[in-house]
């Protein structure tokens, strides 16, 4: 039965990103670009990260893409970014796609995946069981962000306020 | 593992996230290099972080770390990934609202100047 359903979810993840990239209706792709979150969202839940399900589902799907849509709606004829005069990019986009394919595969297909990492890890004091509950997920998680990873934490927040403020600067009309 | 095999054990293999993430990837790549909306290449950017993250979540379940038996660093990373995005998205919609402005396009072959 899980099985059934992660493949529907996988079915649906990759159905709706290539309809993100092929529909021609830049309005269309938000709309499927909404569903490939939600199937990411269901694919981190398959892998036990609750946590980040929600995260993913609370800022793609509640933020970016409620952003996305505004600058769709706001900028530009809606209508646009159609197949005519489009095939040179298409194959151009289908070949380096297709590059990014196969060096992956190659990738996976030389790397050695099975052999224990020997690298040190930072959040090795941290108590967790990945597969007892939720709730030690989540403390888990507190813990990593408030003690080994606090500095990256914190750079995060500056850059967050930044990024935010930059925009604003961006998009403000010049006021003489 | 063989096809069948991947394909009876569903979530519990490391490859079919891999295969899914590369699909993503794949599937970013493609939107950045054949649009020409603006906001359809930040789609796929999004995409492709989207790939990253699958990455890190599932090498965090499936990785054998088991040196201290700890799991958590892929998705806090996963994590930093996701916020780094909202951030970038930000920025970047903040920009093509900006050249929308000034240009009344958001074509990236039609805005090939810098000055306004």
């Amino acid at each position: 039965m899980a099985t059934l359903i992660f493949w529907l979810v996988v079915l649906v993840t990759v159905a709706s990103a290539i309809a993100v990239v092929t529909a021609r209706n830049i309005l269309h792709a938000a709309f499927s670009l909404c569903l490939t979150f939600l199937g990411v969202a269901a694919t981190y839940i398959f892998l036990h990260a609750d946590f980040v399900a929600a995260v993913q589902l609370i800022v793609y799907v509640g933020g970016i893409l409620v952003l996305i849509m505004f600058a769709i709606m706001f900028s530009s004829n809606v209508v646009e970014d159609t197949a005519e005069g489009r095939r040179g990019l298409l194959a151009l986009g289908a070949g380096a796609a297709g590059m990014a394919a196969v060096f992956a595969a190659v990738l996976l297909l030389t790397s050695r995946l099975a052999e224990p990492l020997k690298t040190a890890n930072p959040c090795a004091n941290v108590a967790y069981a990945a597969t007892v509950s939720v709730e030690a997920g989540q403390t888990g998680i507190g813990h990593c962000l408030m003690g080994p990873y606090l500095l990256p934490f914190e750079v995060v927040s500056v850059l967050l306020l930044a990024a935010l403020i930059g925009a604003v600067v961006i998009v403000r009309k010049e006021v003489r | 593992m063989d096809l069948t095999g991947l394909l009876r054990a569903g979530p519990d293999a490391l490859a079919n996230y891999l295969i899914l993430a590369g699909v993503l990837f794949a599937c970013g790549i493609f939107a950045m290099v054949s649009r020409r909306n603006a906001v359809g290449i930040l789609m796929g950017v999004e995409l492709i972080l989207n790939a990253a993250g699958v990455n890190f979540v599932a090498f965090a379940r499936f990785g054998h770390n088991k040196i201290d038996g700890n799991q958590l660093d892929g998705q806090v990373f996963t994590l930093f990934i996701i916020v780094l995005a909202a951030a970038e998205a930000a920025v970047a919609l903040a920009l093509v609202l900006s050249v929308f402005q000034t240009h009344k396009t958001i074509a990236l072959d039609d805005v090939d100047e810098m000055q306004m």
